[in-house]
């Protein structure tokens, strides 16, 4: 065993970290408080090469490992990135990039990608339904062939970067009789007649993210739009559990130490009863939560980004593992950080408050915790 | 990065976990007549000196990583047998790590080497009445005359004490941390009778007394001038604990999840219900979790030693904490059966408790893991 970054990567987080203290982080509040998308600083992420990472430089990429981009995602928390960025970047990097880079083809990957990796195009992911969430296979969009087309239509729901996504990756039924075999991938291209977002869902965390439906009215498509082939749509959505287990994760990981220097330069100014409070054991004890959640919950995300450097497949019970375990135990970290700010912390002044909102996506977001314990029992 | 133990360490926790295993299903390792004699621990110490396992961490071993190695066979030895485990780690990686690490070459023939083959059981006093060693000075101490050195105090708590062959007593010499070496037979040594305690009853542990007990000066261990010897002390405690800690978690765990797929209601295994799989799909995540922050924490410590101090009481607490929550939701999954005395579930429960007061209380670690955060240093 072997714990250790590489120098090269120690020194990549410190400047993502210096980077994004300096031109996100500023901004951060007010984004917030409007519950608007950061535009700006999503093309700065573009600019500094953190939306595409992983992917070849012949995209536009800088072809990194799991493990350097999964510590990106840290380094974004770490530094006081809102987690409504993060999950942007996510969703456009992951969920709708990855999949496009995975299984398009090469006219595909040299149309959409690029744009892609630079930020000037927004990417989102639809697979959850109102009525298909964790029970994915019980999805009713439909996808129907018609000579050279393909016509979507249904509507999905939560769908991150929704209303302001130039492309997006959609899951329909292409068999509509069958389970997980029914369904298959799409790439569905802003402005496409019978294409439309819903109205951004005002959310409690997360708020600079854009979240909405999608709704598929008669929307043709051009068959050659298909990922892959029919029926393989449902193991795609799968691959991008690798990158939700991880990359995905890391934020709130990264989230952990910003909220520890926050807690404790605020508990070394902060007097009450003539001292900082800083010298008081109950508040101790919180900055030692906070320490112990931060301490625990990193391998086990670098885990998850190690084996799929190794080329393994994903471990599905590793990954629930990681996800249930980040998931349920960040809450408390992120209410005893609140509760150290007292007063001020439940104020949009200080930013406890709103990472204690953006906590609440970790449990809820990806699959449930609940749909991880379900998976684990399964699987022990 | 590499996040697998490789083929000769997952070889090497195979073989010990079932040759000890067959061991304590012939023996009553975790009864309390088992610390009433040497004769079980001696087979213990015996079987586990046929492998590497006693020397990890204390002398390098070739094709093994030092503390991280010893991470993972410490949880395999710690779950087939708690009681063994905690002897034998206050044997070797107390009194053996500090006379390897401290002791002079003449010492290290006459108490490491004996100590290493197995063929002789050491203890280590620290903790004294005030219970406080971290803001309290030890108030053993020892005083020069001629060539000898007179030691006065009192210790309790003390791991194997009562059959150890040398007790190193932690104390002060001329101002100075100094490790006093007793031998069993020393004069002015008085043993107590063993603790009865609601967990590890196959561990012998008590108090000792020191009234103008002689030594010769040659059986005194000087740690290095920097070293804080208290601390350094807790520390290898901690570390012992945590691998009790992941021992117990895997008993329970294991033992819980068997017996929920085996045990029916309702006309199928209790696994099936959402009550059931959810809470060991929890304990499963504890245990994961734990495994990983030990195993890392003992990668830290064999690495960059300097960096370890905060993340082994982090690891501690989480540890400790989780051993205690999941042999608690085991014991809920085994109903009835893991409340009869002897169930290894009941067992670890009432093990895991220590793990919480014993080392570094989770408490003052909690203290300290927020003084590091805040920049605060004792």
């Amino acid at each position: 065993m072997d714990f250790a970054f590489t120098k090269e990567q120690q020194m990549f987080k410190k400047e993502i970290i210096r980077f994004a203290k300096k031109e996100i982080v500023p901004r951060v509040q007010e984004f917030d408080l409007k519950e608007a998308f950061d535009f700006e600083s999503f093309r700065k992420l573009g600019d500094f090469g953190i939306l595409g990472l992983h992917f070849p430089e012949a995209y536009g990429g800088s072809g990194a490992d799991v493990v350097t981009t999964v510590l990106a995602g840290e380094a974004l928390g770490e530094a006081g990135v809102d987690g409504g960025l993060t999950l942007a970047y996510g969703a456009h990097s992951f969920l709708c990039a990855d999949t496009i880079y995975r299984h398009a083809t090469e006219e595909q990957r040299k149309k959409y990608l690029p744009k892609l990796i630079s930020g000037e195009w927004i990417g989102c992911m639809g697979l959850t339904e109102p009525d298909a969430g964790s029970d994915v296979a019980s999805m009713k969009t439909t996808a129907e062939k018609k000579g050279d087309k393909y016509v979507l239509n249904g509507s999905k729901i939560f769908i991150t970067n929704g209303p302001i996504a130039d492309v997006a990756v959609v899951y329909a039924k292409t068999d509509p009789d069958q389970k997980h075999a029914g369904i298959s991938a799409f790439i569905v291209e802003k402005g496409t007649k019978g294409f439309s977002a819903g109205a951004p869902l005002i959310k409690m965390g997360v708020r600079t993210s854009q979240t909405s439906e999608l709704f598929f009215s008669n929307c043709e498509i051009p068959a050659e739009n298909l990922l892959g082939q029919e029926g393989e749509g449902f193991n795609m959505s799968l691959q991008t559990v690798e990158w939700d287990r991880s990359a995905l994760l890391a934020p709130f990981v990264g989230a952990a130490k910003y909220m520890l220097n926050e807690c404790a330069d605020y508990a070394k100014k902060r007097e009450q009863f003539g001292r900082p409070i800083g010298k008081f054991q109950a508040v101790k004890h919180k900055l030692a939560n906070i320490r112990i959640f931060a301490e625990a919950s990193r391998s086990l995300a670098y885990k998850i980004a190690w084996c799929k450097d190794q080329g393994r497949p994903l471990n599905h019970l590793e990954a629930a593992v990681a996800k249930l375990f980040v998931g349920d135990w960040s809450m408390g970290p992120a209410n005893d950080a609140m509760i150290v700010f007292g007063g001020y912390g439940f104020c949009h002044e200080y930013n406890m408050e709103r990472i204690f909102r953006d906590s609440r996506l970790a449990p809820i977001g990806g699959g449930t915790s609940d749909i991880q314990k379900m998976i684990i029992s399964k699987l022990i | 990065m590499n996040y697998d133990f490789s083929e000769q360490e997952f070889t090497l926790f195979v073989d010990i976990q079932k040759k000890l295993a067959a061991l304590a299903d012939t023996r009553p390792l975790d009864r309390r007549e088992s610390a009433k004699t040497r004769e079980n621990i001696d087979e213990v110490l015996a079987l586990l000196a046929e492998s590497p396992y006693l020397k990890l961490g204390i002398q390098p071993v070739d094709g093994y990583q030092g503390q991280l190695t010893l991470m993972g066979a410490m949880e395999v030895v710690a779950s087939v047998s708690p009681s063994a485990y905690l002897s034998v780690e206050a044997s070797m990686r107390l009194f053996g790590r500090a006379v390897a690490e401290w002791g002079t070459d003449a010492q290290k023939a006459e108490w490491l080497s004996p100590v290493l083959d197995g063929k002789r059981i050491g203890a280590l006093a620290l903790s004294e009445t005030c219970l406080n060693i971290e803001n309290d000075p030890l108030t053993t101490h020892g005083g020069k005359e001629g060539d000898s050195v007179v030691i006065n105090g009192t210790k309790q708590y003390v791991i194997n004490a009562p059959m150890a062959d040398c007790i190193a007593v932690a104390g002060v010499l001329e101002d100075a941390h100094a490790l006093f070496l007793i031998e069993k037979e020393a004069s002015g040594l008085t043993i107590d009778p063993a603790l009865e305690t609601i967990g590890y009853e196959g561990t012998p542990i008590s108090g000792i007394r020191l009234e103008n007990c002689r030594i010769p000066m040659d059986q005194v261990i000087f740690p290095p001038a920097k070293t804080d010897m208290p601390q350094a002390l807790r520390m290898w405690e901690n570390q012992i604990l945590l691998g009790a800690s992941l021992g117990l978690c895997k008993t329970a765990f294991e033992s819980a999840r068997d017996h929920a797929k085996t045990h029916k209601s309702g006309g199928k295994p209790v696994i099936a219900y959402q009550e059931v799989g959810f809470k060991l799909a929890e304990m499963l995540t504890l245990f994961q979790t734990s495994q990983l922050l030990a195993y890392r924490t003992a990668w830290t410590a064999e690495t960059t030693p300097k960096e370890a101090a905060e993340l082994i009481l982090c690891a501690k607490v989480f540890c400790a904490e989780s051993a205690e929550q999941v042999s608690s939701e085991a014991l809920k999954i085994l109903g009835g059966a893991g409340y009869i005395a002897g169930n290894i579930v009941e067992r670890a429960y009432r093990c895991a408790k220590y793990g919480q007061i014993a080392g570094t209380s989770t408490e003052i670690a909690r203290v300290k893991i927020g003084d590091a955060a805040l920049g605060y240093r004792n």
